[in-house]
């Protein structure tokens, strides 16, 4: 069906009332050369019982966290949230809206933000943020622009236990506008302030470090970012993990004047990667310079509180080739989604998932270190994630553990995490959604493979 | 006119403010629940404890009625005519929803190996062939997040390309002086500089494009990004001797693809010379808008740009098993994490798989009938520069009024979209491509009877500005709230509740 609703006599009713005969009139503007008569080269249309069995089919094909316990994160988790998320963010008032560019008619819309902006400047503990960007690789990506936008400086120097793929959205996104990345190399899995020292100088924009960074260390934000401030005008800037400011320091907290972040562990699916969301938070005085829509608090004319759109002359649609970044639609619908949850597990929800992720990791990963051979990679502490180095080869536990239905988290090596490494470390995540259950069968299973 | 204002503030007085969520905290209440923690606990050291303690809760049931309020103050495609030109907001399709929702598409881990997720690759690969067919070019990448990081990524290929080429001149891109602004910012986010090139009655001045080529040296230029059907809403007729001069020079051109709803199965942007576009899913392929996204913006590329896409890329191997490439040497690299939208992806899949060719081209043919008749119906009120169906001259899928008219008689183009409110009608795109137009697109979705409701709301609108002008000059009357001042908001932002 292609959901069009037009009979054939009303169709021509409307074809007179043009003063026409047939629709190929209304096509007469296209030169016959390039019209494609042929027709398009596709299947056949699937009735809505057809889609339903062939979406289910090839749904059926695939094995995720929906039929086995699932440790894989790197900026993915499998997190919990409440089921009444699903069921307010499906209304088709939310859900089939545009950008709300007209306040008269989109208060829902634009009260949802402005609430998830607060939520995000309340969690990250600084003062303003944006109404989201696509995701945290591109959120990174923006910040570094920000940074340099507003410093006029060419440089950005950049955590190497960054994500592998922020670092890589990062060096195509800067690679053309003469901007230069420093990566600065870590020590036993971390970033030492003494190398943010060692490589700063007053060309240097921003300061860009990841906590919990890809091995799952958590890093020393409060060093690093004094570092940077010993230059003026350096941005701090931080990659957070939104559920771990339930309980860690907060980037506001550390002195980050720019805070970024994956915004997906806030109550969105894992969705093979997409639809996600990317959150920037920062300082007050970035305000002007601010990629992507702003919700503002104002009054209407008969005083009541209300809220609009704002400073939209920073963004392409006014400024063009001088806005402050392309970004046109955003994540609208998986920010409000965070909103929902944000609202429904307030900072207490929050705070126990954050503390349940931490005591079951750090449960796991003692259970671990007890195995014959196996090991933290990293002495530092960290969060929901950390990595083990494997006795024996990293891709033979995976499969072992996948065969026996689960994913026991995601091996370092290889190109799809970009060559972070190439030896046998295994990165493993814990929600609050793994059992002590599960994870004791993970631990008798890599027993028995490196045995 | 003080009758006006009562009546304003009465209207709307069974609707109070809903309180913002910080200001319904009850402490110690929340919306959930959790189970107890069934490991022993472990110390959180001194140094990395800390957290935020502001983020307010309160009982589960306020939460539904909180955003069950909020949802209430919201136009939406699913209750009100929205016209919206350019936005293409058509019906979006339940069963879509409920695929996109189904555990085995909505419960994989990005990282997962490629066995595990073959169902979901597969769907990938076939999304990405249909939309190599409907493009007619070569390769499709479905990394891109939305149309603006579709244009960025696009150009980006296009850059690698050149300077794979030796080309490292071309650095300069053209576009249209009626460009979506994203069309600019894209180019500058790519380091390229923008020239601007004229358009005459909707479609490109093409002496003045050989002008701009001349002017600048027709190597020193990468591509010339056009929207065809325009965001006038007409088909360029030239477009094929746009190709040919923009091609002449060495150059790309570049489809804006926010307007395929007027192309589909009737033409194909390969077929004019396009040699790159992307596409908007959230627009012509009705994955819905979310109040501002997701979207995705798929990029289609001739051969010769095809090696620079991004990567992942999903494949068919041999034995008909689905893969990622990930090692494409000339690749740009990666524009975004992980392997693209895929949930709006399956939306995609789905509605493209629903219509069918036939179908499509059914869409195509409806969105652009649609548009006419509203246009006949309208244009005698509302002025249309570009349409005159009497001489042959129709719009595409979208039109565009300038009535001026009606502003001579003491309204603005404001007051009459805030009228449009009251009617339950969401306003169309106004000041876009040309000052003091509006912009109706009411793509294929529409009914009849929706059609000429609308109609009777502009024609109403038209004979109020004539009789009972304070009507529209103070409108909304009826809607939830009365004019916002967006002056005071951007002069003093408030972006976050304290
Ligand atoms: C003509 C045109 N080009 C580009 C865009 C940008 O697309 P997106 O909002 O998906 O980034 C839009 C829509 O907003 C548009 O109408």
């Amino acid at each position: 069906m292609d959901y069009t609703q037009l009979n054939t006599s009303q169709r021509q009713e409307m074809l007179a009332t043009i003063g026409i005969q047939s629709i190929d009139e209304l096509f007469n503007v296209i030169p016959a050369e390039i019209r494609c008569e042929k027709g398009l080269d596709l299947m056949p249309a699937l009735s809505e019982l057809e889609l339903q069995r062939a979406l289910a089919e090839m749904a059926s094909h695939n094995h995720g966290a929906h039929d086995m316990p699932c440790f894989m994160g790197c900026g993915a988790y499998d997190h919990f949230y409440p089921a009444l998320i699903d069921q307010l963010i499906s209304r088709g008032e939310f859900l089939t809206s545009y950008t709300p560019y007209q306040a008269e008619a989109s208060q829902g819309s634009l009260q949802a933000f402005f609430e998830f902006q607060t939520q995000i400047a309340r969690l990250t503990g600084l003062d303003i943020a944006n109404a989201s960007l696509y995701d945290g690789a591109t959120a990174v990506a923006e910040a570094a622009l920000l940074a340099t936008n507003t410093t006029r400086r060419k440089e950005v120097l950049v955590a190497s236990t960054m994500h592998p793929e922020y670092i890589a959205v990062l060096r195509t996104v800067l690679s053309d506008v003469n901007i230069a990345i420093t990566l600065l190399e870590a020590t036993d899995g971390t970033i030492s302030p003494a190398t943010v020292a060692l490589n700063m100088s007053d060309a240097v924009a921003g300061v860009i470090v990841q906590s919990p960074n890809i091995w799952g260390q958590i890093e020393d934000w409060d060093g690093c970012f004094a570092e940077a401030h010993k230059v003026p005008k350096t941005a701090g800037i931080s990659v957070f993990n939104p559920i771990a400011c339930g309980m860690l320091k907060t980037p506001g907290s550390c002195g980050a004047d720019i805070a970024v972040a994956e915004g997906q562990p806030l109550g969105n699916a894992l969705n093979l990667g997409g639809p996600y969301l990317g959150l920037l938070a920062a300082k007050e005085s970035y305000t002007r310079k601010m990629p992507g829509r702003l919700v503002g608090m104002t009054k209407d004319e008969d005083g009541r509180r209300v809220f609009c759109l704002t400073l939209q002359t920073r963004e392409q649609h006014i400024r063009g080739a001088k806005a402050t970044s392309n970004v046109c639609t955003n994540q609208g619908l998986m920010a409000m989604r965070a909103s929902m949850f944000m609202t429904t597990l307030g900072s207490d929800g929050i705070k126990e998932m954050a503390t349940q992720s931490w005591h079951k990791a750090h449960y796991l990963a003692n259970e671990i270190v007890k195995l014959e051979g196996w090991k933290l990679t990293h002495g530092g502490p960290f969060f929901n994630e950390f990595t083990v180095t494997c006795p024996c080869d990293v891709t033979k536990v995976v499969d072992f553990c996948k065969s026996n239905g689960v994913l026991p988290g995601v091996a370092a090596a290889g190109r799809r995490m970009q060559g972070l490494s190439s030896g046998n470390e295994l990165i493993i995540a814990v929600t609050e959604k793994r059992t002590k259950h599960e994870m004791d069968a993970l631990v008798a299973l890599l027993q028995e493979v490196s045995a | 006119m003080t009758t006006l204002k009562t009546m304003k503030k009465q209207s709307r007085g069974d609707k109070p403010t809903e309180p913002l969520v910080f200001e319904k905290h009850v402490a110690g209440a929340i919306g959930v629940d959790f189970p107890p923690l069934d490991v022993s606990e472990t110390k959180v050291p001194e140094e990395v404890a800390g957290g935020c303690t502001t983020l307010p809760s309160f009982g589960q049931h306020d939460v539904m009625a909180h955003y069950t309020h909020l949802s209430d103050r919201n136009f939406s495609v699913d209750g009100n005519f929205y016209p919206l030109g350019s936005c293409t907001m058509k019906h979006n399709p339940r069963i879509n929803e409920w695929g996109a929702a189904l555990p085995g598409f909505a419960c994989l881990h990005p990282l997962q190996d490629e066995e595990e997720i073959q169902g979901a690759l597969r769907l990938l690969y076939e999304t990405r062939t249909m939309l190599e067919e409907i493009a007619g070019l070569h390769e499709v990448s479905l990394q891109p997040a939305a149309g603006a990081h579709g244009e960025f990524t696009a150009l980006k290929v296009i850059r690698a390309y050149f300077a794979d080429h030796g080309q490292t001149n071309r650095t300069v891109v053209l576009a249209a002086d009626t460009a979506h602004g994203t069309n600019p910012a894209s180019c500058t986010m790519c380091g390229a500089s923008v020239e601007t090139v004229r358009t005459v009655n909707g479609q490109t001045d093409l002496s003045h494009l050989k002008e701009v080529i001349a002017r600048i040296g027709g190597g020193n230029i990468s591509a010339f990004m056009i929207t065809n059907p325009s965001t006038a809403g007409l088909f360029d007729s030239n477009i094929q001797e746009i190709a040919d001069i923009v091609h002449e020079v060495g150059a790309k051109l570049y489809l804006d693809g926010a307007n395929m709803n007027a192309l589909l199965g009737r033409v194909r942007p390969g077929d004019f010379g396009a040699d790159a576009m992307h596409y908007n899913t959230h627009k012509t392929f009705s994955t819905p808008h979310g109040g501002g996204g997701p979207g995705s913006g798929p990029i289609a590329v001739t051969e010769e740009l095809a090696p620079y896409l991004p990567v992942p890329q999903v494949m068919m191997a041999d034995d008909g098993s689905f893969y990622l490439d990930r090692e494409r040497e000339k690749s740009i690299g990666k524009v975004r994490s992980f392997i693209g939208q895929f949930g709006v992806l399956v939306r995609c899949w789905a509605y493209i798989s629903a219509c069918g060719p036939n179908g499509l081209r059914n869409v195509s043919e409806t969105a652009v009938l649609n548009a006419n008749y509203l246009a006949a119906r309208l244009c005698e009120k509302y002025p249309m520069p570009f349409f005159d169906p009497k001489n042959g001259k129709f719009c595409a899928h979208e039109f565009v009024t300038v009535p001026q008219n009606l502003l001579d008689k003491g309204v603005t183009l404001i007051d009459i979209t805030k009228r449009m409110i009251d009617y339950g009608v969401h306003p169309p795109t106004m000041h876009w491509p040309m000052h003091d137009c509006l912009m109706v697109e009411p793509t294929e979705t529409e009914s009849k009877q929706a059609l000429d409701s609308f109609v009777d709301v502009m024609l109403q609108i038209a004979d109020e500005i004539s009789s009972e002008i304070e009507l529209v000059q103070q409108s909304p009357l009826e809607s939830d709230i009365a004019r916002a001042d967006e002056v005071a908001a951007a002069r003093k932002p408030i972006l976050a509740f304290k």
